[in-house]
């Protein structure tokens, strides 16, 4: 995915490439207990250092990237981030950032987006919740407080990485329709429940919210009149996603193909059986459409092209399915070792899974083009 | 296969976007505007009448005596000299206007024929036919599949015998585009039988009137007879008709193998498809399914089927032309794509069209377009390469996953056919 692209591009991939094998190699990322608190927290500043957190937000308000496409330059990240199943809230503090420098008041933007930039603290998106009916808004409903700001009650669920020190950025209902706010997890009120998960690279957690009172100055755009806004933030969120699957499928399937050259069963490398070779040609394939998709997305998104929100939907939708197929193509050329908990099979089985599904699922996202289209 | 590279080095002299303005007022001066766009999803695939083709030549001498024909192809036989992306910026500028339209035969002429031509054939042999192609002259077809020989194509049985100063071709070939219509074939014969198949193989060059052949529409499943079959007996040709090198012809199939499958469309104006598959949406509206959700999800896998269709395309264009020798293998998957996608793109307009694409009034052609083009859809994952052979393509080529055994690639192939009748799956 990453041939054609600049020398900068080059550079800034090489070095986090080198920066995630050595500080969070697959043995780190399998053994979730030695991902503590404190793991976290170094990775995170180092990423920062790398500039992970900044391309989202304008020069002007701290933030800057190296193509002058920031979502281009993020996507190319997160693909190799997928490769190496790396955990970490990426997507979402790119998000928060993204969201806070569009439409945050000038106080919240000095709050927050300095501490994201600098890895000083990550931010998650709570946007999924168990009963949603497909809607963005759902879980949590907002009621007015005193002089503009909100209080929230309800819940979101499959929130990713959140830690002690992360900015929630919750969107909710209000009664004039979606509205969003910037609240910390620690905020009083707030209780965070970590959740067992299929993904076993990244933590979820239920996040539950009684009463809790946010001011108006941490209350994102107007509640009602955000729907560009939430366009905009989720075809994002999809197209990162979708980059960081396509790096995970990219390494399944050379992976596999390895496997396919070196396994011996009746006389022969078992990837010189058609049933095995076309198998693995159409996921190929799938892989290649799934690389030109997710970098049209990115490209079109970050020049704002009039076509981003359609083509993130596209790509988000085009990949899911197909990784999901990948997955399950890899571990039928695999036969019974992939079944092992010792295989690193799973661990991409149960990563582009999870992707598949989060930020909106195949489904959801060719609903949402349907209306973007204004059938 | 150096042409694309010698002419970026040598026609410098006029950048894409110069020779677009260029193009743009020629156009708007000499060509028609269409009355009716093209819609995606439809697969054209009515056969050519002689009338149409005598329109089509009358065009394409028009872009040639206007210099915007075979803009890609060598100044000295009458191109322009300029890239597939000169190419690309002028098919786009004439996106909205009548150009020629030879059909099938016209995309083998100016693609996997011209292009193979040049790579292979001697200046004589150039300066007697591309300048008559490119300017509507010559329509080219391929004799090229037999009955007995599809996918394994170096498997032809059609034999050249040398007489003199003559060749002599005898045999049958078959799924050759628009021949029906075409002035010259390039047909595959083989010229020695005591070596293994791939060795002893030469394309030669013959005129389709020529004493000897005879050309036969084949009826197809759409009702249409665009491809043809040929009986060739005792065809007479001469050296100076061969492609490439006597018993070296599979060079030349790799190169048309390349061009057939996609990269003779490098220069081809394609339009990111950003409106939701409009053909769908109008066929919903037909039936009264827009604000069914089967039929929603229907319409919106289509579109996402033809938006990665086109980026796949740019995507492989892009690493064709970064090479200086296109790999066959590549290209394969945009054709596997098509291969894959054509019918699922077809099934798709089926389940949103419901009862009412599965029958229709008489008479009514657009209510009978949906399974007319269900039918068109089978036809790419078959013509110029069956997905399965893509598929071998990519797995071997592009994943180097090791070959199948093969049973006669070592044989002299006068015995590849008695041993195969006795197969016992011996490996040699």
């Amino acid at each position: 995915m990453d041939t054609d692209i600049t020398e900068d591009q080059r550079a800034l991939l090489d070095v986090s490439s080198r920066f995630m094998e050595q500080s969070c190699p697959l043995t780190v990322v399998r053994d979730g207990e030695r991902r503590d608190e404190a793991f976290i927290a170094t990775y995170r500043r180092q990423a920062a250092e790398l500039g992970w957190f900044s391309m989202l937000v304008p020069e002007a308000l701290g933030g800057g990237n190296i193509s002058g496409n920031g979502v281009l330059d993020a996507a190319l990240i997160a693909y190799r981030r997928g490769a190496l199943l790396q955990p970490g809230s990426f997507v979402g503090t790119n998000i928060v950032a993204h969201a806070v420098a569009a439409a945050g008041s000038p106080p919240l933007q000095q709050q927050v987006l300095t501490a994201l930039i600098g890895g000083e603290r990550s931010a998650s998106w709570a946007v999924a919740s168990a009963v949603s009916d497909g809607r963005l808004d759902g879980g949590v409903q907002a009621s007015p407080a005193a002089d503009g700001g909100l209080t929230l009650s309800g819940a979101k669920t499959a929130v990713q990485d959140v830690e002690a020190s992360s900015w929630l950025l919750v969107t909710c209902r209000a009664a004039e329709g979606a509205a969003q706010v910037l609240v910390a997890a620690d905020t009083p009120g707030v209780t965070v429940t970590p959740l067992e998960s299929l993904d076993l690279s990244r933590r979820f957690a239920e996040v539950r919210f009684e009463s809790v009172t946010v001011p108006a100055a941490a209350v994102l755009g107007s509640p009602g009149a955000i729907d560009r806004q939430l366009d905009q933030q989720l075809a994002i969120a999809a197209t990162l996603t979708a980059a960081e699957s396509v790096g995970a499928m990219d390494a399944e399937l050379e992976m596999t193909v390895r496997y396919a050259k070196d396994r011996i069963a009746f006389g022969r490398p078992i990837g010189s059986f058609q049933a095995v070779k076309h198998l693995l040609a159409d996921t190929s394939l799938a892989v290649e459409m799934s690389k030109a998709d997710v970098l049209a997305a990115a490209r079109s998104l970050g020049s704002e092209d009039g076509y981003g929100t359609e083509a993130a939907s596209i790509a988000k939708a085009l990949v899911g399915e197909s990784a999901v197929e990948l997955a399950q193509n890899c571990f039928q050329v695999f036969g019974g070792i992939g079944y092992t908990w010792e295989h690193d099979q799973h661990f991409f089985l149960r990563r582009l899974t999870t992707d598949a599904g989060l930020y909106g699922d195949a489904s959801w996202h060719r609903e949402h083009l349907c209306q973007l289209a204004g059938l | 296969m150096t042409t694309e590279q010698t002419n970026t080095q040598t026609n410098t002299q006029i950048d894409v976007e110069s020779f677009r303005l260029e193009a743009r007022a020629w156009i708007e001066a000499n060509l028609e505007p269409r009355t009716h766009g093209v819609l995606a999803g439809r697969v054209d695939s009515e056969a050519k009448s002689p009338e149409d083709i005598a329109r089509a030549r009358a065009l394409q001498r028009r872009l040639y005596d206007g210099g915007f024909a075979g803009i890609s192809y060598p100044v000295e036989y009458g191109g322009r000299g300029l890239s597939s992306l000169h190419e690309r910026a002028f098919n786009e500028e004439a996106l909205g206007y009548v150009t020629p339209d030879f059909g099938a035969a016209g995309g083998v002429t100016f693609g996997a024929i011209g292009r193979s031509l040049l790579a292979h054939c001697p200046p004589a042999f150039l300066q007697r036919h591309i300048p008559r192609i490119l300017s509507g002259e010559e329509l080219w077809c391929q004799f090229y599949s037999e009955p007995e020989a599809g996918s394994d194509l170096a498997g032809i049985r059609t034999r050249a015998v040398r007489d003199g100063e003559r060749w002599i071709i005898s045999g049958s070939k078959i799924w050759s585009s628009g021949a029906y219509l075409a002035d010259w074939a390039m047909c595959l014969a083989r010229t020695d039988w005591t070596v293994p198949k791939h060795r002893g193989l030469t394309w030669f060059a013959l005129p389709t009137d020529a004493k000897g052949v005879t050309i036969r529409q084949i009826q197809q499943i759409n009702g249409n007879a665009e491809f043809c079959e040929e009986f060739l007996d005792e065809v007479e040709v001469t050296d100076d008709d061969i492609i490439g090198e006597v018993n070296k012809g599979w060079a030349v199939t790799q190169t048309m193998l390349v061009y057939e499958r996609g990269a003779g469309e490098m220069g081809a104006a394609t339009v990111e498809p950003r409106s939701l598959a409009p053909d769908l949406v109008e066929l919903a509206r037909r039936v009264g399914r827009t604000a069914d959700p089967a039929a929603r999800q229907a319409i919106a896998r289509a579109h996402i089927n033809d938006y990665a269709q086109y980026h796949l395309g740019h995507r492989i264009a892009d690493r064709l032309r970064a090479s200086a020798t296109p790999d066959p293998a590549v290209a394969a998957y945009g054709k596997l794509a098509s291969g894959v996608l054509a019918p699922i793109r077809a099934r798709l307009a089926m389940e949103v069209g419901g009862p009412a694409a599965l029958a229709w009034a008489g008479g009514d052609e657009e209510a009978g377009r949906t399974a007319l083009n269900y039918l068109n859809g089978r036809v790419t994952s078959i013509a110029a390469g069956t997905n399965e052979m893509q598929r071998n393509g990519i797995g071997e080529r592009v994943l180097g996953l090791p070959r199948e055994p093969s049973f006669d690639t070592n044989k002299p192939f006068n015995e590849v056919l008695n041993s195969a009748r006795h197969f016992d799956s011996k490996v040699g």
